[in-house]
């Protein structure tokens, strides 16, 4: 059952991702050249929705949160650092 | 009922609406499954699996036993769903190319930049790729994995990842593009 959901929550993560032209080159390039915000406009909103959404039913008591990932701030920092170099040259 | 129908068929959505549909899925990953969106764990998990079938010794390391254990896990299912979901999304918009001429080095601007050929692109891509997986690896997670999924959790990582990410793709699209920014 969690598996049939799992795939189904995939699919329409693809989805959408794919719609919103995440999947091409030029799209997330050009986010890092600052001519065209629609990866941040994307990912912006989405953090939007799911977090009214979620800290909503957390109110509600519906929902318990799974564990966040860790914070080591120079992990973080570095990972998001080296991963940028990466994410520029694939368009990934 | 047209409309909708006529807005699945284009290619590129508004980013509102498609973030979104992000959102809602994001919500519910974490209300019916009590996990989180990511896709670059799956690829650790396989290369742990292939891993340990080839060199046990190798593998056996706290990385791969703790922190990402091998298998077929509920990130590798979310990933073959996100595979036909973004099939899917290109299929109605006409844009899927499977086989055709040209379908794996189609970027306009990406052939401006770095010229026509093919194996350039997947060349920059493996070593592009392995670069991602790597960072994702120190940082704990990707785009979606971290920085969407941690952001919406409101995890501190999240966003000192994506403060990392824009810095470094800002300094490399700068070197890489020079006068054409």
């Amino acid at each position: 059952m969690t598996t049939i959901i799992t795939l189904l929550l995939g699919f329409f993560f693809g989805f959408s991702l794919n719609k919103a032209g995440l999947t091409k080159y030029h799209k997330i390039v050009n986010v890092f050249r600052l001519t065209d915000m629609a990866v941040l406009q994307f990912m912006l909103t989405a953090l939007v929705v799911s977090m009214a959404g979620l800290y909503t039913l957390r109110g509600l008591g519906l929902v318990t949160f799974p564990s966040v990932p860790a914070t080591y701030i120079v992990g973080n920092l570095i990972g998001g650092l080296i991963f940028g170099v990466g994410m520029a040259l694939t368009g990934y | 009922m047209k409309l909708i129908w006529n807005y699945l068929h284009k290619e590129i959505w508004s980013p509102y609406v498609a973030g979104i549909l992000l959102g809602i899925v994001g919500i519910l990953a974490v209300w019916l499954s009590n996990s989180l969106l990511g896709a670059s764990g799956a690829f650790e998990n396989l290369a742990g699996l292939i891993g340990k079938a080839i060199a046990p010794k190798l593998f056996d390391n706290l990385y791969f036993n703790f922190i990402m254990p091998p298998g077929i896990t509920n990130n590798v299912v979310l990933l073959i769903g996100a595979f036909f979901g973004g099939m899917l999304g290109a299929a109605t918009s006409g844009t899927l190319k499977w086989g055709k001429k040209d379908a794996a080095n189609s970027d306009q601007q990406w052939k401006r930049i770095f010229g026509p050929q093919t194996w350039k692109r997947w060349l920059l891509g493996f070593i592009g790729a392995i670069i991602l997986e790597y960072a994702a690896g120190i940082a704990g997670g990707c785009t979606s994995g971290l920085a969407i999924s941690g952001g919406m959790l409101l995890a501190p990582a999240a966003f000192l990842f994506i403060a990392g990410m824009f810095t470094a793709g800002i300094i490399t699209t700068l070197v890489i593009y020079r006068n054409r920014f």
